[in-house]
């Protein structure tokens, strides 16, 4: 009886009625597609997009290159000079990151003792040029500057789980 | 000088351009090609003379399998041109020799009164059908030469088959019908769980 | 309706008198092929469109209202890219490859019976015509693989030749079961065949429905649509026979599969579902009907591709040669055998 069931139920492709009919169910779910540029999706505090360099709320830069997110970056793709400046404070002469090796792992962040390097919200950028994705220590304290306000209260949120 | 004969003379010229370059051709690949054209003007000629089931047979035994088949085998060989020249000046007394009985027998036929008798296409109403006359007469006059086709064939395909199969015993393979032949129930086994252990349960109500 | 072509005969007769012919020809040529391509561009968006829906996406929306201009915009991208030929490929043959796949795909449209008495040609011998069509398309393939000069096309050729020359005998078999049924070769005859006073009830599928299925799943199969796309296998042979096209040469490829879809779709209605024959008996039969049945035989297909994963190539050859094939003969004993008893009333 259950080898005649089987026989029909392969003949008259049960099976791949069913499949269809779960598809063709699907067919008429709501649909959960983000229309993005006039949606998006919500952000979390964590999140890592582009990176910034932070200023002390007196202006001074925070980076006092200890160089360990050079060092733990697995992509390689910062790259840090120092000089020492005339107040005997070690800062770096250069601080580039090269976005087109990153791949966004946040490691840079977290190993940073003073909260300097630090990856924003930003994820809409773009480069037209070759050089345009190699951000250097001007253009990273000018995002960190222009961010500073989201920057300081996704810090906030974050302080308690660190 | 009418459409058909133009048309008749069109397809003619094709296929004797194609059936030179058949021979002509380096390439084998192209050869088959032409040959191919060879079968699909002579389908047109076919037509012409109002015998679409011939042409049309033509065209779907000859050209859409046969010769995809022989495509397949030319262009999986690697052919050495130099080689097949070498032989050339040894076999053609052969050859020359086949081409000239064959085109005897082809003139000794179309040329006799008994067979051709100069005989023009008949022309038929619209609704005559070919493929109906053939059929009745492949079944009644001609039907023992043709049930005699129908074995030699099938003995050829057995034959075949039989030559070429062979079974490695250390060769490894799947058996599809087995495979297929599995159910659900065969290989998976659901097992109702909790979702949830009490002490899990525990610790998210202590958190809360 | 009939009336007005009669004029539009008669004045074209003596306005261009024998040149009338070849201008009339081309023009009936134009109201079935311009339509098709049409449908063609389409097609492709409502598979997107479809498949998107199945996997609750809403597919392309940005080109016009609900992504209506897309399909042009995407006609217009590919037309004015630039055609590669690769280095060592044979050029003719490269070229004239997708010519030689579109063409026959278009030209099995010539028998198609749109209603009754509409066809551009009514043959006697149209189910073979057809039959002949079909198998010419795979010079398409087979040639554009070998003249790429590049394993990955001529691999992809190779199968998806295999595929096709192996599926066109089932669907040959169960194409000899609906002639046998309606004993001609006519597809208006085969049409004419299922009319009856029970309409649906009349239409071949009933009696040949083993054959129904073998030959839509055929179908699939022939024209190298998921889950039988072996031949396109993006994840395997990263495109099978049209690696090496790109730009307008690509698309020939793309129109002759899906013009081969609608091909298979219309055929189904016509061969198993009554063609323009409408299915209860108090409404009556029209060219809606055979548009509505073969819409939705398009939409199987795509419905297809939305549900199941590729078949492996050795079970798809052993469903071909091991499945098909003799289900297909013992039906055709079936309905010899059948045909002969009073039990059989189509």
């Amino acid at each position: 009886m259950e080898t005649i069931k089987n026989f029909f139920k392969t003949f008259l492709l049960y099976e791949l009625a069913k499949g269809m009919a779960l598809t063709g169910r699907y067919f008429f779910a709501r649909k959960i597609t983000v229309q993005y540029p006039e949606e998006k999706t919500p952000q979390g505090f964590r999140f890592r997009g582009l990176h910034a360099q932070r200023r002390y709320a007196n202006g001074e830069e925070r980076c006092i290159g200890c160089k360990l997110c050079e060092a733990i970056c697995p992509a390689m793709a910062i790259k840090i000079e120092l000089t020492e400046r005339e107040d005997g404070t070690r800062r770096t002469t250069q601080y580039d990151i090269d976005l087109t090796k990153c791949i966004f792992c946040g490691f840079c962040e977290e190993s940073c003792p003073v909260d300097a390097i630090v990856e924003t919200r930003v994820f809409e950028y773009h480069g037209e040029k070759r050089g345009d994705l190699y951000y250097t220590k001007p253009m990273l304290l000018a995002l960190g500057d222009k961010h500073e306000e989201q920057i300081a209260k996704d810090r906030a949120a974050d302080a308690k789980y660190r | 000088m009418n459409f058909e004969t133009i048309v008749f003379y069109g397809f003619a010229a094709l296929i004797v351009f194609a059936s030179l370059r058949v021979i002509t051709a380096r390439n084998p690949v192209h050869a088959v090609l032409f040959l191919v054209l060879t079968f699909i003007s002579c389908a047109g000629i076919w037509i012409l003379l109002e015998a679409e089931f011939l042409a049309i047979t033509l065209v779907l035994v000859y050209v859409g399998a046969v010769m995809v088949l022989f495509l397949f085998v030319v262009m999986m060989l690697d052919i050495n041109l130099a080689q097949l020249r070498k032989d050339f000046w040894r076999w053609l007394p052969f050859g020359a020799a086949l081409a000239g009985l064959m085109a005897f027998e082809m003139i000794w036929v179309l040329g006799s009164a008994e067979t051709s008798g100069g005989k023009t296409a008949i022309r038929h109403a619209a609704d005559y059908s070919n493929t109906k006359e053939l059929g009745r007469l492949i079944y009644t006059d001609y039907v023992y030469p043709f049930e005699i086709a129908a074995v030699i064939l099938l003995v050829a395909m057995v034959a075949a088959i039989a030559l070429t199969m062979r079974r490695r015993k250390d060769a490894k393979s799947q058996v599809v019908s087995e495979q297929i032949a599995t159910k659900k129930a065969d290989r998976l086994r659901i097992v109702k769980m909790p979702s949830e252990s009490k002490a899990a349960n525990q610790l998210s109500g202590e958190q809360k | 309706m009939m009336e007005l072509l009669q004029t539009l005969q008669q004045l074209g007769q003596e306005l261009l008198g024998p040149a009338w012919l070849p201008v009339w020809t081309a023009v009936k040529i134009l109201v079935v092929v311009v339509p098709i391509m049409l449908t063609v561009a389409y097609l492709t968006l409502a598979e997107r469109k479809v498949i998107g829906y199945m996997q609750i996406r809403i597919g392309p929306n940005r080109v016009g209202p609900y992504g209506l201009i897309q399909p042009l915009a995407d006609g217009l991208k590919l037309l004015f890219k630039e055609i590669i030929i690769p280095s060592g490929s044979n050029k003719f043959l490269f070229i004239i490859a997708p010519i030689l796949g579109l063409a026959p795909a278009l030209a099995a449209w010539a028998v198609m019976p749109f209603g009754d008495g509409m066809a551009l040609a009514n043959l006697n011998a149209g189910l073979l015509y057809l039959l002949a069509m079909t198998s010419l398309s795979v010079y398409g393939i087979i040639i554009a693989g070998w003249a790429s000069n590049s394993k990955y096309a001529f691999l992809g050729a190779v199968r998806s030749v295999a595929q096709i020359v192996s599926y066109e005998i089932a669907m040959g078999f169960a194409l000899v079961c609906v002639l046998m049924a309606s004993q001609s070769m006519n597809l208006g005859d085969i049409v004419r065949g299922q009319q009856g006073s029970l309409g649906m009830l009349n239409w071949y599928f009933i009696p040949l429905f083993p054959m129904f299925l073998v030959y839509l799943i055929s179908g699939v199969a022939e024209t190298n649509r998921a889950p039988f796309d072996m031949a396109e296998g993006e994840s395997e042979i990263v495109a099978g026979f049209h690696v090496e096209y790109s730009g307008m040469a690509f698309a020939m490829f793309f129109l002759a599969e899906y013009a081969n879809m609608i091909l298979i779709s219309f055929l189904t209605a016509v061969m198993f579902l009554g063609g323009w024959l409408s299915p209860v008996p108090f409404l009556p039969d029209s060219f809606i009907w055979l548009l509505a049945k073969a819409a939705f035989f398009l939409f199987v297909f795509l419905w297809l591709r939305a549900t199941f994963p590729r078949y492996r190539y050795d079970q798809l050859m052993r469903l071909g040669w091991k499945v098909f094939i003799p289900l297909t003969i013992i039906w055709v004993v079936v309905v010899a055998v059948w045909m002969q008893t009073p039990l059989w009333v189509w």
